[in-house]
């Protein structure tokens, strides 16, 4: 069952509070969060989240088309690690 | 005049691996470890080799091709079925690295950037890249140098400029990115996140 209309979409209201006082003070530093279930509201749009995978917080810079997704999403807890020299590029 | 040496083996670029046959009809599953949506169209040629160093690698022609599952399903014109698909399991497909896909002003291949060396634009050494994390979201570097572990998000606000020649990058670090979290709250926030769906004490 999905959660009630009523409530809104849950967010870490700490982690909220410092998305708004950077929004207010326009600073911009990489916030650290162990909130995974917290959903992306439009105030973090523009800035750097590092979100827990269970070991390490991986920073994740939150675009427009992330809004509506939980931060746990962008974050992944497991990784295929290979060792070979494959056509495989990153992109910045 | 002197014999010239022979030159050394032609480097090659992994872009698959046969994981198991499918299907009697000489099909074999591909886990794809390219970035190139075209690399296995049907009538592709590709270097299949025991190796990913490409030290047996032949030449061999894609005859057909279908996604499936997160794979490929690839029939090599040499295998007509079953029990010809069963000798290519575990071996590797390859290009030659001068057939690499061309990449864009901003890309990188990830054999390319491990094992680069970073460093601020303030001079400060942060090790080599040791790691890639892919995430839906940004690509991740993970930097491990004599200080620890740092992980740089693959935006272009933080990796100003990267140079293969030199293997060097350099990065801006975001303010914050270093310093360790409050330690009150991960505490916090696993149990806010615990009871997040729970509705408030009267």
């Amino acid at each position: 069952m999905s959660r009630s209309l009523k409530k809104g979409p849950f967010v870490q209201a700490k982690l909220l509070k410092k998305v708004e006082a950077m929004n207010r003070t326009g600073k911009k530093a990489v916030i650290k969060t162990w909130s995974r279930a917290s959903t992306v509201f439009p105030q973090m749009v523009g800035h750097t989240i590092a979100i827990h995978d269970g070991r390490r917080h991986v920073p994740i810079y939150i675009a427009e088309n992330m809004v509506g997704h939980r931060l746990g999403e962008f974050a992944p807890t497991r990784f295929f690690r290979g060792h070979v020299r494959t056509e495989k590029r990153s992109a910045r | 005049m002197a014999k010239k040496k022979q030159t050394a083996q032609q480097p090659y670029l992994v872009v698959g691996q046969i994981v198991a046959p499918h299907g009697i009809r000489g099909e074999v599953k591909v886990e794809v470890m390219s970035d190139n949506p075209e690399r296995f169209k049907a009538g592709a040629e590709l270097y299949l080799s025991s190796t990913p160093e490409g030290a047996d690698a032949r030449p061999v022609r894609l005859a057909t091709s279908r996604p499936h599952q997160n794979r490929m399903l690839v029939r090599l014109a040499t295998t007509p079925d079953r029990n010809a698909a069963e000798t290519l399991r575990g071996l590797y497909l390859l290009i030659p690295e001068a057939d690499a896909m061309a990449l864009g002003e901003h890309e990188n291949f990830v054999h390319d950037l491990i094992g680069l060396r970073v460093e601020t634009t303030a001079g400060e050494a942060l090790g080599k890249i040791v790691e890639i994390v892919f995430t839906p979201a940004n690509d991740v570097y993970v930097a491990r140098g004599e200080a620890g572990e740092v992980l740089l998000p693959a935006t272009r606000e933080v990796v100003r400029s990267v140079d293969l020649a030199a293997r060097t990058m350099v990065v801006e670090l975001p303010e914050g990115l270093r310093e360790p979290a409050e330690p009150d709250d991960a505490d916090d926030e696993q149990a806010a996140d615990a009871g997040a769906d729970e509705p408030a004490a009267a």
